[in-house]
């Protein structure tokens, strides 16, 4: 961790550590040279790519890509989290660094919707090529979740004390039913 | 090592000649074409144009190539998955795989399930290895509430484990055999497999989708009907094994056909993050259990075994060593379990603090990990799962081209994909 903050001064501040993960932020467009010096540094040598993944802290929130990298000189996981702007979903791509990342930056590019500039297959990986959502997004819009369901904006779980038992089914009327979300 | 001699391509051969007897004859040589973008209905889709440069070369074929699909039904795709091949003849010129058959969008139902439940959506992931896809999340949710299980609990949690990890190879043994026209030592497999299952089921209650692990221990405790049949299973076990090892690993039809086919080197292997027993087979020791210890296997003695040839050989043989492995931990494993609770008190629904957790674990397919954020509620606000046979499958478009279509499963089953986890 010291030779972390030795390298990377400026990075102090968002450095963060549990048990067994050192946590730093970046700029989104840095990620390639930052993750670049970590993985070729004679000392840090983080040269295993363990995992990357988009988070969505929501509508009025930024997005983030999560990279986890591996070394075996250092005990813990090192979690560099890259801050990507909602309106302006850009990040240069890792895949100069490890070809493996393709398919995470695939799968970031069709769940979240996050562009990786320069990377060569940037298409849909789960979904089909004409799809046009992203789903892992949190304003995607789930069959529960529309506005004409008995059930928006109630988290049942949220509240068991006021659950009323002998009503349980009352809201699953025909008509309650969402009106073309339902299998066909 | 012998490395299987480069069929040549007869197109080449006759270029070659032709322009052999033009430079004879004292004429210069015909301009090629670039070759012309085919279009998706060659394999039966909508026609669009291409969306990347990847695809633009992928469908863009040259004189003598076509595309073939394989999948998403064929056999040999262990599971729904698409592979379009390129082929000059039986020369496989580029591959392309398609995925997304099985998507379930599990990272979203879990984001919308409570950490208890969240149990039930990870297990038919990677149907092969369910007890994995519990451990990680596990633990995970363990590290962000601030509880550990109970010894015991942790105990049976590795012996359950490394049984999963058994019978995953075992059947991996028999599908790398069946996927080359190899009948018989599917069978065994499913024998090895049937028993394990069995043993699984007895502890757990279901035969596929266990559903035992539990935030802060395990659903149940080591039953005496377990620990007997345990003890049966295992003075049979090894000798289950050899019946199927002395089937392939000595066979000069498999041994032909594996040995020096697919060699992915070390370096190769990380750039494109294969892990697992393939990864080890590429001669890299990299075994979560020993690169970043987790659970009880810090008390366990064992050592990273791997392969030097990188080859489908190396990947089997890996895999039995493996397996063999695993059977010695769960000697050891037996012999080391302490009494106690399996179960830390824990309320019903969860609601850890704010913060982020990462867990991972060596699944028999490498590492398989979890990355889960909680923003306070009942449910976990991010909830991001790594499969590895999904990064894994990215080696096979590097390995095929100049390749027989006919070799593409043989390497395909020696990374033993997963269609579950790798659609999620």
């Amino acid at each position: 961790m010291r030779l972390l903050l030795d390298r990377f001064p400026e990075l102090a501040p968002t450095l963060w550590t549990d048990e067994d993960t050192v946590e730093v932020c970046i700029e989104g467009d840095t990620n390639v040279a930052v993750l670049g010096r970590l993985r070729d540094d004679a000392e840090l040598t983080f040269w295993f790519l363990a995992d990357a993944a988009a988070v969505d802290y929501g509508v009025d929130q930024h997005l983030e890509v999560v990279y986890h990298l591996y070394s075996d000189r250092h005990p813990a996981w090192l979690r560099v989290r890259a801050r990507v702007d909602r309106a302006n979903p850009h990040l240069p791509t890792i895949t100069g660094l490890w070809e493996g990342a393709m398919f995470h930056e695939r799968e970031m590019y069709d769940m979240m919707g996050i562009i990786f500039d320069g990377n060569r297959d940037l298409r849909r990986i789960y979904m089909s090529p004409d799809y046009r959502s992203f789903p892992l997004r949190r304003d995607f819009l789930l069959p529960d979740d529309a506005a004409d369901s008995p059930a928006a904006g109630v988290n049942p779980l949220e509240r068991p004390e006021t659950w009323d038992l002998t009503r349980l089914g009352e809201g699953l009327a025909p008509g309650a039913m969402v009106q073309g979300e339902g299998d066909s | 090592m012998t490395t299987e001699p480069q069929i040549r391509d007869p197109l080449e051969i006759e270029r070659a000649e032709e322009a052999r007897l033009r430079t004879a004859a004292g004429l210069p040589p015909i301009p090629r074409s670039a070759g012309e973008f085919a279009g998706f209905e060659s394999v039966g889709l909508p026609d669009r144009p291409p969306q990347t440069d990847r695809e633009r070369d992928v469908y863009t074929l040259d004189e003598g190539e076509m595309l073939v699909n394989m999948g998403p039904q064929h056999p040999s795709t262990h599971g729904v998955m698409r592979l379009v091949l390129k082929v000059r003849g039986e020369v496989v010129v580029d591959i392309d795989p398609v995925l997304g058959y099985l998507h379930r969008g599990i990272e979203k139902l879990c984001e919308n399930a409570t950490y208890t439940t969240v149990m039930t959506y990870v297990d038919p992931m990677d149907y092969l290895s369910s007890m994995h896809n519990e451990h990680a999340p596990a633990i995970a949710f363990e590290k962000l509430y601030g509880i550990k299980a109970p010894k015991r609990a942790e105990y049976i949690r590795a012996l359950v484990v490394e049984l999963n990890r058994v019978f995953s190879h075992a059947l991996m043994m028999g599908f790398l055999a069946l996927d080359m026209g190899g009948l018989t030592p599917i069978l065994y497999g499913f024998i090895n497999r049937d028993e394990v299952v069995d043993l699984l089921s007895a502890i757990s209650g279901q035969r596929m989708l266990f559903n035992f692990f539990r935030v802060g221990g395990v659903n149940f405790d080591a039953n005496d009907e377990f620990i007997s049949r345990l003890s049966t299973w295992r003075a049979g076990v090894l000798k289950n094994v050899d019946m199927n090892e002395r089937i392939l690993t000595d066979n000069e039809i498999f041994r032909g056909r594996t040995i020096g086919m697919g060699v992915l080197s070390g370096k190769e292997a990380i750039a494109l993050g294969v892990t697992g027993p393939s990864l080890r087979a590429s001669g890299v020791p990299f075994d979560v259990r020993k690169a970043h210890p987790y659970s009880i296997y810090p008390e366990l003695e064992f050592e990273v075994i791997t392969q030097p040839g990188g080859d489908v050989y190396s990947r089997y043989m890996q895999r039995i060593a493996e397996l063999k492995q695993s059977i010695h931990l769960i000697d050891q494993i037996v012999d080391k379990m302490p009494h106690g609770a399996v179960q830390a008190q824990v309320p019903g629904i969860i609601r850890p603090k704010p913060g982020r957790a990462y867990a991972a674990v060596e699944s028999p397919r490498g590492l398989y990990s979890v990355y889960a954020i909680s923003d306070g509620g009942p449910n976990p606000y991010r909830f991001r799962m790594r499969d590895p046979s999904f990064v894994s499958l990215q080696a096979i478009p590097k390995l095929m081209p100049g390749r027989l279509i006919a070799d593409t499963m043989a390497v395909m089953a020696s990374f033993d994909p997963v269609m579950g986890g790798v659609d999620k």
